[in-house]
Formats: C-alpha cells, structure tokens, sequence
C-alpha cells in the first residue's frame, strides 16, 4: 500500500499506474494551450499524495533540458518576425518552445510520481498480479546484479588495459572484455539459480499477497476520467 | 513466457542488467557530450546497436519467444530505477526495440545468422522513427517539423543538398538497417564465443 491516505481511502499501486496511463494519454491528445491544465493537475496529484515525484523539480539538469526548448524555441524555430538587437527571433517558435517545455515537464513529472511511488517490491508485486511472477523475480535478480556486473567489467577492462590490449588490437580485445564479463555474469548466475532452488522459488507459484484495486483506486480512475474529458472536449 | 524456468529468468536478468549497466554508464556518458535535443541520430544508433548485441546475444542462452522482449523491459525498469531518474526516450526505445528484435526472430523462425541480423536491423531502425514519436508525443510537433529537421541534420552530417531531402533520409535509413544487421551478425558470434568459453572451462 502507498502513502496517499484521505478519509481512510488509500491508494494502491493501481492508482498509480491509471495516473501515469491518464497522463500519457492526455500529453499525446490535448492541444497545446490546455497543456498547461494537465501540468497543473500533475502537480496537485504529487502535492496531495506527498510523493518524491517532484524531485526532478530540483535537478539543475532537469531545468537545463527544459530551459533550452524554451531558449532556442524563438532562435531556431518558425519564422522570424522580430529583431531584438542583432538577434533574429520567433513569436511563433516561442509558443511551440514554451509548449515544449510543459509538455516535457507534464510527461517528465507523471513518470517520476509513479514511479517514486511504486517500489521494487510494490513493482514486483504488481507484476506478480499480473501474473508475470518471473519478471518481478528477474527484475530483483538484475538490481543486485549490477555493482557485481560493474566489479567484474572493471577487472577485465584493467587486466585488458595493463596486457596492452586496447592499444595493440582495439577490436580482438574488445571482443575478448565482453566475452569475457558475459562469461562471469552466466557463471555467477548459476549461484543465484542455486540460491532461489535453496528457497524453493518457482517462477509460476504466487506467494504473496496479490496488490487490489481498492475504492480509492476507483475513486480517482472516475476522477481522472472526467478531468480527462473536461480538458479535452470543455470548449474554452 | 509461461514456459520460462528460473534459469531462464536469471539469464534474462543477467542480459538486462547488462544493457541496463550499458544504458546507465554509456549512454549516461554520451548524453552529456550529445545533448539528445542535439543529436539523436549518433548516440541513439550507438545505443541501439550495442543493445541489440545483448539482448540478442541473451537469445542464445533464453531460446524462447519473448525472452529479448523480457530483456528489454528489465532495462527500461532499472533505467527507470537509476539515479539519473526517468528518462522517457530511451525507456520508450529500449521497449520498443526489443518488441521489434522479436518480431524479426518471429520472422526468421530459425535462430540463424541472418536471422540475428533481421532483428538487429529492425530494432536499429526504430531509431528513425523514434525522433517522430517522442517529438509527437513530447513536444506535440509534427511530421513535416521532424522531416525538415532531420533533413537539415542530415544534409550536414552527410554533405549532401538539402534539395536531396529523399535520398538523405533514404541514406539516415539505410544507415541504420546496416548498423542494426552488423550488431546481429556480431551478437551471433559473441553468443558462440560465451557459449564455447562457458564449456571450455566447465
């Protein structure tokens, strides 16, 4: 269950991932000036439900992306109708930058509130639902894979690097380096097989509890529902 | 999928983990020397077909259906779960490119050579159609927008006129189809060489 709790309702993973599926859908169908109503309600969902999905919000590289759609909108965009000092700039290529921009931040926002939201295991979880148990299974394996992953890469790369590898013949040891750190990474599965055997995991038993729709998954379904309808077809 | 086995899950997880690691250090890095505004054309090439070798190379060890598209969504996740944060265009592409390996395994029936080279060039390909998907669904702009764009990109990567605006998306096509084969033919190879040093040593 995810921390969003109002009058007792709780959202569950589910809600989650209607609110993502709502804006996805949303950013492809709304006409650029109602984005900003989209960008407005993403905000609010992540306000109420107190998630870490606004933390892009204060990445400087975030910003940099987003700043540069607007800043090069009216320099490489449309056509050029203005003149400010030696600048030759766009009032239309303004307007598709700055409709840019929100659409980046609605999508860039949507995303990181799901997902901040759903942790592995809620993740695995869901995916356990779904009945695909393996892929939550595979998913975990993969997460604890990777400093092995990056261990091993690093060892061969010196070992390569220090016998003159990629100096003397760039491709033989290049091939040689991903040969061999597949190579590790099968053979240190074989353990990992071995563990989940130990623990009699089976890719297509379900443990677990299996995450349901709850009322208030429910609840914001019909509220997105006719937000979604109110943006688009409201004529303003 | 049903017919996976731990095993198979494992090695799904071991050829995710290695594009994610590829993704997440490679393509973090290259990110920052090409801005994806910038350049979508050399980085998503390079990253398409080194993803392609992986997934395809997993497909030696997971020889059913659906296990590069397993692969493939094993990335997206922990691209999605990495420090760097959600990244839409490469988690879309990532997804998509594996769906299109499969397709072209699908089509060749056969684990061979050339079917190997199928898939890769058309998860290379998706490259091209990628800049109009996420500029549609990102930035709400149009074909004849991205078209124009891309033949301008093009026409000073490959020095030709911009008059030749077919031929040069002709060629960014064809570049891509070539990569992508190149990366099959290769994954094709390295599986055996894995498989061949894996008995070797026992």
């Amino acid at each position: 269950m995810t921390r969003f709790e109002i009058w007792d309702l709780k959202l569950s993973s589910w809600g989650y991932l209607v609110f993502l599926l709502w804006a996805l859908l949303l950013v492809g169908l709304l006409p650029d000036q109602r984005v900003a109503l989209l960008l407005g309600s993403v905000l609010l969902f992540a306000l109420f439900t107190g998630s870490d999905g606004l933390r892009p919000l204060r990445r400087p590289h975030f910003w940099t992306l987003v700043l540069s759609a607007l800043a090069l909108g009216p320099l490489v965009l449309g056509e050029k109708d203005l003149a400010w000092g030696w600048l030759r700039l766009s009032q239309n290529g303004f307007w598709i930058g700055l409709w840019m921009a929100l659409r980046a931040l609605c999508l860039t926002l949507a995303f990181s509130v799901a997902l901040s939201a759903l942790s592995v295991s809620e993740m695995v979880r869901l995916f356990e639902t779904v009945g695909l148990k393996g892929l939550g299974f595979a998913l975990g394996v993969a997460l604890n894979l990777l400093p092995t992953l990056q261990e091993n890469a690093m060892a061969a790369y010196h070992t390569l690097r220090l016998r003159g590898g990629f100096r003397r013949r760039p491709w033989q040891a290049l091939k040689l380096f991903l040969i061999t750190v597949i190579a590790n990474a099968l053979r240190h599965s074989d353990d990992v097989v071995n563990a989940a055997a130990a623990r009699a995991f089976e890719p297509t038993v379900r443990r677990g509890e299996p995450v349901r729709f709850q009322r208030a998954d429910g609840l914001l379904a019909v509220v997105l529902l006719g937000l979604g309808f109110g943006f688009t077809l409201w004529p303003f | 999928m049903k017919t996976f086995t731990t095993r198979d899950w494992v090695y799904i997880a071991v050829f995710g983990a290695l594009w994610g690691a590829i993704e997440m250090t490679l393509g973090a890095y290259l990110h920052v020397i090409f801005p994806p505004l910038a350049d979508t054309f050399l980085l998503g090439v390079i990253m398409a077909g080194l993803g392609g070798i992986i997934a395809l190379t997993g497909r030696h060890f997971v020889p059913h259906t659906g296990s590069v598209l397993m692969i493939g969504v094993v990335t997206a996740l922990l691209k999605a779960l990495s420090l760097g944060g959600v990244q839409i265009g490469p988690m879309v592409a990532i997804v998509v490119e594996s769906l299109l390996m499969e397709a072209g395994l699908l089509l060749a029936r056969q684990p061979t050579r050339w079917g190997f080279a199928l898939a890769g060039a058309l998860a290379v390909s998706w490259n091209f159609f990628h800049k109009f998907a996420m500029m549609r669904l990102l930035f709400g702009q149009g074909f004849y927008e991205v078209a124009v764009n891309m033949v301008k990109d093009g026409s000073k990567l490959l020095g030709l006129d911009v008059r030749y605006s077919i031929a040069i998306l002709v060629v960014l096509f064809v570049i891509r189809l070539v990569v992508g084969a190149v990366a099959g033919w290769l994954a094709w190879d390295l599986g055996g060489a894995v498989r061949r040093r894996l008995a070797r040593e026992g």
